[in-house]
C-alpha cells in the first residue's frame, strides 16, 4: 500500500525519440489508475518505468517515500502482470507462483501459506500440480496474477493483462480484477488501449497520446468534460460526432453555425460564458462535438425551431434494444461524405429507412466545442481569463463597476482597455460587491461563478461558497491590458529563468590540524551562473545526477526557474543589474537583468545599479534546455 | 457438355511418393554403405593387406579388435581423445550458453560489431591460424601436451555462438522481466528460467563440443608432431595409413579402431536425444 508520485518524468531514447514527456501524476494509496491510449503513446512505458525495466530519462519517480528511480525492481516493493502472462513453462503453477518468494528465502510453511491462500482468491487451488501449458489463457492470467499477489505488493502494476483473452473471459476477468482490487486494498495500476476496460475499472484515468497526458480525471469526468478533442473522441462509443463550424453572438444569444453543412442552431449565451471571446466572433473556427446518445430524434411534424437539425439518412445498425442511426447533417449533399456525418441513438418507436431526413434535436447541456487549432476545449472547467472591459483615468481603472487604484507599477494612458484577468487573480477581500452564484470543486481546485453587476466572472478561490455576497479586486500583478489586440500592460511572469551550468569544483583548503598546515582538497557540485560557482547541497546534486546520469550532467546545459520569492537580494549572490522597482501596492519587486535574462525579485527595499541576488537553490526548478527536459 | 477427365489424385500421390521414396533410398546407400564395409571388413580374419575386392570375410574373427587393443597403441590415443573431448566439451558448452544469453539479452556498446566479428572469424577454417598458433604453444611450452589442445580448441568456442543465440532470443524476454521482478538476479535467470528451457539447444552444444575435437587432425597432428603418445586417435590411425609397409597389416584394424571410435558418439546421441522434447515453451506466453 503506497502512493506513487511521478514529477516531471520523461523517456528519451537513445536516438532522441520521447516516448513520455513530462508526465506528472500523484497517485493515492488504493487507488485504480488506468493507462489508456493508441498504441505508440507511452503508456506502457510509464508502466514499466514504474516497474524498474525501463530507466527513466529524467524526472523523479517515488514510490511510497522512497525515490526509486535508481532502484532495482525487485526492491520497489511491486508486482506485475505481463500481457502475455510470462509464465515459467517448466515449473508447476505452485512453482511458479513461490518463485519470488523461495528467492526471497522465506520458510517453506509460509510460501505455502501464501501460495494456497492466493491459490483460493483465485480459484486456481485444483490447479496447483499442473503446468502453464495444461491450462486455458484465463486460467493462466489468473495464475500470472497469483504470482503478483503473493508478493503482497505496495503497487500492482498490470500490463493490458486482458488484450489476449477472447471477449466473454475479458468481461468476466474485468469483474474479478476490480472485486481483486477490492479484497487487496492495494494501489493498481492498469494500463489497457480499450477505453471500455479504463472507463469500468478505474477510479482515475490517465489518457495519453504521442507520449503527452491528455488528461487526468474520473471516468465520469472524462465523459462529461472532455479537456481536448482527443480525449472527447477516445472516450465512448459510438465515437463523438465532430463538425466544423463557428459561433457568433448576438446579444445573448450565439448562432452555432454547422458551416459547409448550412445547418443552424442558436443557444442562449449563459452556456458559452467560460468561452474565450474570439471564439464568439462568427469566424474563429471551432470544431462542435455531440454524442451519439445525446442527440434525440424529434417527432415527425416539430415544427423548424431554433434547435433542431436536420439528417439525411444513410443507413442504420440495429442493436435490439436500440438503434445506430448513420446520416449526414448535409441533407442536400452526399450522405455517405465524411464531413458532416452523424451517429445517433434511438430506441423503439419510427421506422427509420436510408434515405429518410429527419429531425434532431441535441441536448444542448452536452454539447462539446473545441478549438479547431489546438484542440483544445474552448469551455475549459476553469478558464483561464475573465474578458472584461476596463477604462483607466488618472491612476485609476474602473471595471465592473467598480474604481481601483492602480498600482505604481502598471503604467498606461488613460484610455478604454480590454482586461485580461486570469482566474486566479480575482481576489476575495475588498473592492466591488459580487454574488457568488454557483461553486465546484475540480480537480482539487475550487471555481466560483459570480455575477458582479450581472457580468459572469469566475474565479479560483478556497474561500467561496455558494450564495455568499463577497468583495472581490483584482490582483494587478497578474492582469493584461490590451487595446486593438496590442498588449498595453503585461502581467509579471510567474517564474524567473537563468542560465546556468553544473559543474564540479576542487576546492583545496588549508587546515591547522595538530599545529601543522594540512592541505585538505574536496569536490563539491554546484552550479556556475555567469562565471561563479555556487554550491548546492548533496540532495539537489543527487536528483541532478539521477536525472541525467553523472557523465551528461557536467554537460549538459541548463535553465533554472524560480519564482519571484525564490529570489533574494544578498551579497553573495549572482551579479544582476536593477533596472526599477516594481510597486503592486501590497507587494514590491525588483527587476533587475541577469545575463540575457530579466528576472523579478521580491523584496520590500529600493535598490539601483549594480546588485546581486541569490537563488533559494532548495527549491528552484531545473530545465535541461537542449532536449527541453524538466529535471527538478 | 463435354466431359473433363480427371486424374486421380490418389494415383498422382502414389506416384509422387514413389519417386521420392527413389531418391532417398539411393542418397542413403550412398550414404550407408561406407560405414557397413567397415564394420564388415572389421571382422575379418585373414591378412589380404589393402584390399576390398570382396566384401564379406572368409574367415570371421574378433581378432583386430583383440591386437587394436593388446597391440598397439591405440587404448592411449582413446584415453586422450576421450580426455579432450570431454574436457572441451565442458569448458565450451558452458562458454557457448553464455555467450549466448549475453549477446542475446544484455544491450551493450558495440554489441552488433562484435557479433558480427566474431561471425566472420567463425567463417576461416581454423588452419589458416595453424603455423601462429604453434609458435604461441611453442612459446608457453604447450606443444606435444594435451592441455595446449584443449586450450586451442576452448579458446575459439564463443563464436559458435550464432544457433545458441537465436534459440534464446525465441524465450520471451518478458520471461526474465517477470523474474526479475520476482527478485531474479540475471544469474539465477540464466540457471532457473532460461537453461531448463534451452534443453534441446544445449544438446545441440554438447554434440557439437564434442564432436570436433573428436575427429580433428590436422591441427593436432601439427601439434603432437612426434609424440606417438600424445597421438588422438584421428592422428594416430592416419600414421598407421601413412606407412606403406604397416598400411597393409594394419588395414583391418583400422577398421576396427573407426567401429570403436564411432561408438562413444553415437552413444552420447542415444543419451542426450531424449531431451529433444518439443513444445518445452508451450504454455509459457501466449504467441
Amino acid at each position: 500500500m503506497a502512493e506513487v508520485s511521478l514529477k516531471h518524468v520523461y523517456k528519451v531514447y537513445p536516438n532522441g525519440t520521447k516516448a513520455v514527456s513530462d508526465f506528472n501524476m500523484h497517485i493515492r494509496d488504493k487507488e485504480f489508475i488506468v493507462f489508456v491510449g493508441p498504441s505508440g503513446c507511452g503508456k506502457s512505458t510509464t508502466l514499466r518505468m514504474i516497474a524498474g525495466l525501463e530507466d527513466v530519462s529524467a524526472g523523479e519517480l517515488k514510490i511510497g517515500d522512497l525515490t526509486v528511480n535508481d532502484v532495482e525492481p525487485k526492491d520497489r516493493d511491486i508486482a506485475m502482470v505481463f500481457q502475455n502472462y510470462a509464465l515459467y513453462p517448466h515449473m508447476t503453477v505452485y512453482e511458479n507462483i513461490a518463485f519470488g518468494l523461495r528467492l526471497k528465502k522465506l520458510p517453506k510453511d509460509e510460501i505455502h501459506k501464501r501460495v494456497v491462500s492466493a491459490a483460493e482468491i483465485l480459484g486456481i487451488t485444483e490447479y496447483l500440480g499442473k503446468k502453464p501449458k495444461e491450462m486455458s489463457g484465463g486460467q493462466r492470467q489468473r495464475v500470472a496474477l497469483g504470482r503478483a499477489l503473493v508478493r503482497e505488493p505496495k503497487v500492482m502494476l498490470l500490463d493490458e493483462p486482458l488484450s489476449n483473452l477472447d471477449a466473454k473471459l475479458r468481461t468476466q476477468m474485468r469483474a474479478e480484477i476490480s472485486k481483486l482490487h477490492q479484497k487487496l486494498q492495494t494501489t493498481f495500476i492498469y494500463v489497457t488501449h480499450d477505453q471500455v476496460e479504463a472507463m469500468t475499472m478505474g477510479t482515475r484515468i490517465v489518457v495519453m497520446k504521442n507520449g503527452f497526458v491528455q488528461q487526468i480525471d474520473t471516468p465520469k469526468n472524462l465523459y462529461n468534460y472532455p479537456a481536448n478533442k482527443f480525449v472527447a473522441g477516445f472516450i465512448g462509443t459510438p465515437q463523438m460526432n465532430f463538425f466544423g463550424g463557428t459561433l457568433l453572438k448576438t446579444g445573448d444569444e450565439v448562432t452555432i453555425d454547422f458551416g459547409a453543412a448550412g445547418a443552424k442552431i442558436t443557444v442562449p449565451y449563459a452556456m458559452l460564458y467560460k468561452a474565450q471571446p474570439k471564439f464568439l466572433n462568427g469566424k474563429t473556427p471551432v470544431c462542435i462535438g455531440i454524442r451519439a446518445e445525446d442527440i434525440t430524434l424529434a417527432p415527425d411534424g416539430a415544427a423548424e425551431g431554433k434547435t433542431l437539425i436536420k439528417v439525411a439518412v444513410s443507413h442504420k445498425e440495429e442493436l435490439g434494444n436500440e438503434t445506430l442511426v448513420y446520416g449526414n447533417i448535409n441533407v442536400g449533399g452526399d450522405v455517405y461524405g465524411e464531413n458532416g456525418s452523424i451517429i445517433f441513438k434511438y430506441s423503439g418507436g419510427r421506422d427509420i429507412q436510408a434515405g429518410d431526413v429527419v429531425k434532431v434535436s441535441f441536448n444542448l447541456d452536452r454539447l462539446h466545442l473545441f478549438d479547431e487549432e489546438t484542440e483544445r476545449s474552448v469551455l475549459p472547467r476553469i478558464p483561464e481569463y475573465n474578458y472584461l472591459e476596463c477604462t483607466v483615468k488618472e491612476g485609476k481603472l474602473t471595471a465592473l463597476g467598480g474604481e481601483f487604484d492602480l498600482p505604481g507599477a502598471v503604467k498606461c494612458p488613460d484610455g478604454d482597455y480590454d482586461l485580461l484577468v486570469p482566474t486566479d487573480a480575482i481576489t476575495f477581500g475588498k473592492g466591488v460587491k459580487a454574488q457568488t452564484e454557483s461553486c465546484e470543486d475540480i480537480n482539487g481546485a475550487r471555481l466560483a461563478a459570480l455575477n458582479i453587476g450581472g457580468k459572469r466572472v469566475y474565479a479560483v478561490n478556497d474561500g467561496c461558497a455558494e450564495g455568499a455576497a463577497v468583495s472581490v479586486g483584482f490582483d494587478f500583478k497578474k492582469i493584461t491590458l490590451m487595446s486593438d489586440g496590442e498588449t498595453v500592460v503585461s502581467p509579471m511572469p510567474d517564474k524567473n529563468a537563468i542560465d546556468c551550468k553544473f559543474v564540479k569544483r576542487k576546492i583545496v583548503e588549508n587546515e591547522e590540524v595538530n599545529g601543522k598546515t594540512v592541505r585538505r582538497k574536496t569536490v563539491r557540485f554546484g552550479f556556475e551562473i555567469e562565471g561563479e560557482f555556487f554550491g548546492v547541497s548533496d540532495a539537489v546534486s543527487q536528483k541532478i545526477f539521477a536525472a541525467l546520469g553523472i557523465k551528461n550532467s557536467l554537460s549538459s546545459s541548463l535553465r533554472l526557474e524560480c519564482g519571484a520569492d525564490g529570489l533574494t537580494v544578498c551579497e553573495n549572490g549572482v551579479a544582476a543589474t536593477a533596472e526599477e522597482t516594481l510597486d503592486y501596492g501590497a507587494e514590491k519587486f525588483l527587476k533587475c537583468r541577469v545575463g540575457e535574462r530579466e528576472v523579478f525579485v521580491a523584496t520590500d527595499k529600493e535598490y539601483s545599479g549594480a546588485v546581486r541576488v541569490l537563488p533559494d537553490f532548495g527549491k528552484v526548478g531545473l530545465v535541461e534546455t537542449t532536449r527541453d527536459i524538466k529535471i527538478i | 457438355m463435354e466431359k473433363k477427365k480427371y486424374k486421380s489424385k490418389k494415383a498422382g500421390e502414389t506416384i509422387a511418393l514413389v519417386l521420392i521414396y527413389a531418391v532417398l533410398i539411393v542418397i542413403s546407400l550412398v550414404w550407408l554403405i561406407p560405414f557397413f564395409m567397415l564394420v564388415i571388413l572389421s571382422f575379418r580374419g585373414e591378412a589380404v593387406g589393402v584390399s576390398a575386392d570382396y566384401l564379406f570375410p572368409k574367415q570371421w574373427s574378433f581378432g583386430n579388435y583383440v591386437k587394436l587393443f593388446t597391440e598397439t597403441k591405440f587404448p592411449v590415443w582413446y584415453g586422450n581423445t576421450m580426455l579432450v573431448s570431454s574436457v572441451v566439451t565442458v569448458l565450451q558448452t558452458v562458454i557457448v550458453l553464455m555467450t549466448s544469453y549475453a549477446l542475446s539479452r544484455l544491450r551493450f556498446k558495440m554489441r552488433k560489431p562484435l557479433m558480427n566479428v566474431m561471425l566472420i572469424l567463425g567463417m576461416f577454417p581454423g588452419f589458416l591460424s595453424m603455423t601462429a598458433v604453434y609458435f604461441v604453444l611453442k612459446e608457453i611450452n604447450l606443444t606435444q601436451n594435451l592441455f595446449g589442445l584443449i586450450l586451442v580448441f576452448t579458446a575459439s568456442s564463443a563464436m559458435q555462438y550464432y544457433i545458441c543465440k537465436g534459440f534464446f532470443d525465441t524465450i520471451p524476454k518478458s520471461l526474465d522481466e517477470a523474474a526479475r521482478i520476482d527478485g531474479a538476479s540475471r544469474h539465477t535467470i540464466f540457471v532457473k528460467i532460461i537453461l531448463p528451457l534451452a534443453k534441446p539447444i544445449i544438446i545441440y552444444t554438447i554434440l557439437t563440443a564434442f564432436i570436433a575435437p573428436w575427429g580433428e587432425y590436422m591441427f593436432t597432428s601439427f601439434i603432437m608432431l612426434g609424440d606417438p603418445d600424445k597421438f588422438t586417435v584421428a592422428v594416430g590411425m592416419k600414421s598407421w595409413l601413412d606407412n606403406p609397409t604397416l598400411a597393409g597389416d594394419y588395414f583391418t584394424v583400422f577398421c576396427a579402431a573407426a567401429v570403436v571410435v564411432s561408438i562413444p558418439i553415437t552413444a552420447l546421441f542415444i543419451w542426450l536425444q531424449r531431451y529433444y522434447v518439443e513444445g518445452i515453451t508451450g504454455g509459457s506466453v501466449k504467441g
